[in-house]
């Protein structure tokens, strides 16, 4: 299985790519530059997350796909990579929705939905709060 | 399929071929770097559960840091990761020189990168933007929002901080030996790891800016 | 296998051994003896083997913890210590038992040693990892034996916040000790991937992969993927612990719920890391001892990659009563229930595989037996535990407790005593004495259940768990837990006692004793250096006892095995 795909991959890279290489650092400059603009917009919540990421996804896929020739080798390595991006949103999306479906006195006191700030005292600089 | 009568010096003695311990060099370094996507993933999912509970106090946090700094600092790394690119296309054409040059540039780059980033912590010990119980900048109001936000801050870019000086070492031995002539048209995988892991570093920044700088 | 023209298997035969069938040109004395050929070796058998020596005196540490919680719950009040050091000690006993046994005990101790035999392979793909691995395993086992002699920590194994981010006591050794071993599992699991893709030997196609190898593969990609979010986790909490700034003080606005979302994220995949290779070698051990093939290869292959993905989905059930929102409860709950699934094709598989086959009742195969029963009341008690309305009355006492002994006990430690018994003709070429081995077993089986049976009844009555004292209703029962106890231990000790008497004097076992057609008995026993002299070229799966195989000529009378 892994021999023809991996003499297929060394293949690949003999040949330059370096046109290839200009073009994606010119997108990449051109989609930073768009995410600064696109803060500088201020949308509402939640797209301007939103939007940040998805920039940011595009240049990450830039980033993955040509720099890191994941556009020329075979399954395995992509499926790593997939994977791993799989389960961070795993771990992002359900604590965030933990956070985000709770009684909301259940949330740190200061946060969106629990005590007002106002009433939320901080401790005295330095942290004597506790035994040490 | 290699048939060499004489093994290629690099051949391992438990791989078949050498195309076969390549193959074996590059899965392993996609697996590598999935364990640094995890690694970083607890540090965002944090950041996201804390932007959601204190959006508020989190964006005006954000805007209290050189937003410049952050967008240079992008700037360079993908300029970085360019030429590191531009480097293993050189490796692949066996031209160690060129790929030492360009990989020296790349971890110049890097140095660029951490004078910014040392610039801008000094800046913040002088203001006050220290992460938890340290914390005593003033201008985000006396909620939690902004303690945690700087300690998310420094944990972030710190552990981001701490693989960029990793990656410039990688470059840095891995150019060395580029120069030396150890790589050949045939055999330049390490070029191509070394490669792959400064890549990750540019792509985990690539988050890091919008999500730090730009809330 | 392809027969050579002499009829011998390629690459196993060649070798030659004593008249007694003794392998003598082992990887035991190959290509050196002594400290340094051992301290430096890159040998994945030497490695499995310093493995096997190394998570057995972790377990025998872990143990004498255990011993001393139960004699300290002899009595409803103070017994023989006091309550901090009773809490020091469960703490201790739980780091140690899952992070210096549990988690690299079947992995890194035969699966160093089988998996690349079984692929046909020389070495696994990075040898000098692999011994990096095991470096980094004494270095995290040191760091957290310093921090124990000094007094270890009370936190609890699962360091929660915020108790453990603002104790003194020495819980950040401790972390570091199971930060250093996270890495130790994750180079390992890199290892295993990258050698079971690449190193197959002509012929062996994935769906002619041993079943072992299959669970070692999932095993892997949940120390790959789960492992470095921990491994953060347990830092971030060391670093607020010792400087003072974090993310999970709720006094500064933290949440300290969110620990416990980042680490059991970890570490409920890792409880599948600890029983998917007892399963694993359960698979080997069911099909050798029945002579016949697995029922349903590929669904248990599969549910093997099944449960490694869906345990990613389950980590809230541990957050059920910790403050946790009930939309997340109720998505946790349902998703807990389908990881049970995958081991009940697996229990069904192992037991069809039975029915008309020739069964031998040997030790291994009494250790099956255990884990069949243990597994099932202990994966049942499982999903009785998802049920979040009964999670409220259950979580955190006995019940809890009796539950994942019967899995990581009754389960794992049987399937690791099988994997000792079945494999210790190979790993040594000696054999044990089978009259002591099914002694041995039925004291740990009948031991055990008195051990944990007795808990089930504790926790539902309401005890907690972790706790030093209780009221005198309790009391029976928990003498009757220190009983079985006791029991198990002494069986332990039995094993342990005529295991070191068979690697030193037992009678030579031969190439094959069982009469196995799994491929690690095409080597010689114990094997040689490079595992083969060329790489076999493997024609079908593993465990084919439908026809004579050339590879697995029908062992000879040997004479009476001497005591050498």
């Amino acid at each position: 299985m892994a021999v023809s795909e991996s003499h297929a991959e060394s293949e690949k890279l003999h040949h330059s790519h370096l046109g290839r290489y200009v073009a994606v650092l010119a997108a990449l400059v051109v989609l930073t530059v768009t995410t600064y603009l696109a803060a500088k917009v201020h949308l509402p919540a939640p797209w301007n997350v939103l939007v940040a990421l998805a920039i940011a996804t595009a240049k990450g896929s830039l980033v993955a796909l040509f720099f890191m020739h994941l556009w020329d080798q075979e399954g395995a390595n992509r499926l790593v990579f997939l994977t791993s991006l799989v389960f961070v949103a795993l771990l992002v999306g359900l604590t965030l929705a933990d956070n985000a479906t709770r009684f909301p006195l259940a949330n740190p006191p200061g946060s969106t939905g629990a005590l007002p700030a106002p009433e939320y005292v901080p401790p005295p600089q330095g942290g004597a709060t506790y035994q040490r | 399929m290699s048939d060499a009568t004489v093994a290629p010096p690099q051949l391992a003695h438990h791989f078949e071929s050498l195309e076969k311990q390549q193959h074996a060099a590059r899965l392993g370094m996609w697996l590598f770097l999935a364990t640094e996507v995890l690694l970083f993933t607890a540090l965002f999912a944090g950041y996201g559960v804390y932007r959601y509970l204190y959006s508020d106090t989190f964006q005006q946090a954000s805007r209290h840091l050189h937003t410049w700094i952050g967008l240079t600092n992008t700037l360079i790394l993908i300029v970085s990761s360019f030429t590191v690119a531009a480097g293993l296309d050189q490796a692949a054409k066996g031209k160690g020189r060129s790929t030492f040059l360009l990989f020296m540039f790349s971890v110049l780059c890097g140095v660029v990168f951490m004078c910014f980033k040392a610039y801008e912590y000094t800046h913040h010990f002088h203001e006050g933007m220290l992460p938890g119980r340290y914390y005593t900048f003033e201008a985000l109001g006396s909620g939690p929002g902004g303690a945690i936000f700087f300690s998310l801050y420094y944990l972030i870019t710190g552990l981001h901080a701490f693989h960029v000086m990793l990656g410039m070492t990688v470059l840095t031995v891995i150019g060395l030996r580029a120069r030396a002539g150890r790589y050949t048209t045939e055999y330049f995988v390490p070029v191509e790891l070394a490669g792959l892991y400064w890549h990750l570093v540019d792509l985990i920044w690539i988050f890091v800016f919008p999500l730090i700088y730009l809330a | 296998m392809n027969p050579s023209p002499a009829g011998e298997a390629s690459g196993s035969m060649h070798f030659v051994t004593d008249q007694n069938g003794y392998f003598a040109d082992n990887y035991l004395v190959k290509p050196a003896t002594g400290l340094r050929s051992w301290l430096y070796t890159l040998d994945h058998k030497r490695i499995g083997v310093m493995y096997l020596v190394g998570v057995s005196i972790a377990f025998a540490l872990g143990g004498f913890f255990a011993m001393l919680i139960r004699l300290e719950l002899l009595t409803p009040g103070p017994t023989v210590m006091d309550a901090m050091t009773y809490n020091r000690v469960f703490t201790l006993h739980g780091v140690v038992m899952i992070f210096l046994f549990m988690i690299p005990a079947i992995p890194s101790g035969f699966g160093n040693f089988f998996l690349p035999i079984m692929l046909g392979a020389k070495d696994v793909a990075f040898p000098r990892l692999n011994l990096l691995s095991w470096y980094l395993y004494l270095l995290g086992a040191a760091i957290a034996i310093y921090g124990m002699v000094y007094g270890g920590t009370d936190t609890g194994w699962t360091f929660y916040t915020p108790y453990s981010t603002t104790t003194a006591t020495k819980v950040v050794p401790v972390l570091l000790g199971a930060f250093v071993i996270g890495f130790s599992s994750i180079l390992t699991g890199l290892n295993f991937i990258v050698t079971t893709h690449t190193m197959r030997a002509p012929g062996l196609t994935w769906g002619r992969l041993p079943l072992f190898i299959w669970g070692i593969y999932a095993t892997s990609v949940i120390q790959i993927l789960a492992t470095p979010v921990v491994g953060m986790t347990l830092l971030l909490v060391a670093v607020e612990n010792a400087f003072g700034w974090g993310i999970f003080d709720p006094a500064r606005g933290g949440d300290p719920v969110l620990f416990q979302h980042f680490f059991w994220f970890y570490s409920h995949p890792a409880v599948y890391i600890m029983i998917l290779p007892a399963m694993a070698v359960i698979s080997e051990v069911v099909c050798a001892f029945s002579r016949k093939n697995i029922f349903g290869y590929k669904a248990v292959a599969y549910s093997s990659l099944g449960i490694a993905f869906v345990g990613f989905f389950t980590w809230g059930h541990h957050l059920f009563v910790s403050g946790q929102s009930v939309v997340d409860g109720g998505i946790f709950g349902v998703l807990t229930m389908f990881v049970g699934i995958f081991t009940a094709i697996k229990v069904f598989n192992w037991t069809a595989t039975l029915y008309k086959g020739s069964v031998a009742f040997t030790t291994p195969f009494a250790y099956f037996v255990g884990f069949l029963f243990f597994l099932v009341f202990g994966g049942m008690t499982g999903v009785a535990l998802a049920t979040l309305s009964l999670d409220v009355h259950w979580h955190d006492t006995y019940f809890v407790v009796a539950h994942f002994h019967f899995i990581m006990v009754g389960a794992t430690v049987m399937g690791f005593l099988a994997a000792l018994h079945y494999w210790l003709p190979k790993i040594t070429g000696r054999m044990y004495s089978e009259g002591w081995g099914l002694v041995a077993a039925v004291m740990i089986v009948l031991g055990f259940n008195f051990t944990f049976i007795p808990q089930f009844l504790l926790g539902n009555m309401g005890m907690p768990r972790r706790y030093y004292s209780y009221p005198e209703k309790f009391w029976a029962l928990n003498v009757a837990s220190t009983a079985g106890a006791s029991v198990l231990a002494l069986g332990l000790v039995i094993v342990l006692v005529y295991t070191l008497v068979a690697i030193r004097w037992g009678p030579i076992a031969g190439r094959n004793p069982w009469n196995s057609r799994g491929f690690e008995w095409m080597t010689p026993s114990p094997p040689p250096v490079e595992n083969f002299e060329k790489p076999p070229v493997f024609t079908h799966g593993p465990h084919e006892y439908t026809d004579e195989d050339p590879a697995f000529p029908a062992p000879h009378l040997a004479p009476e095995p001497k005591h050498v």
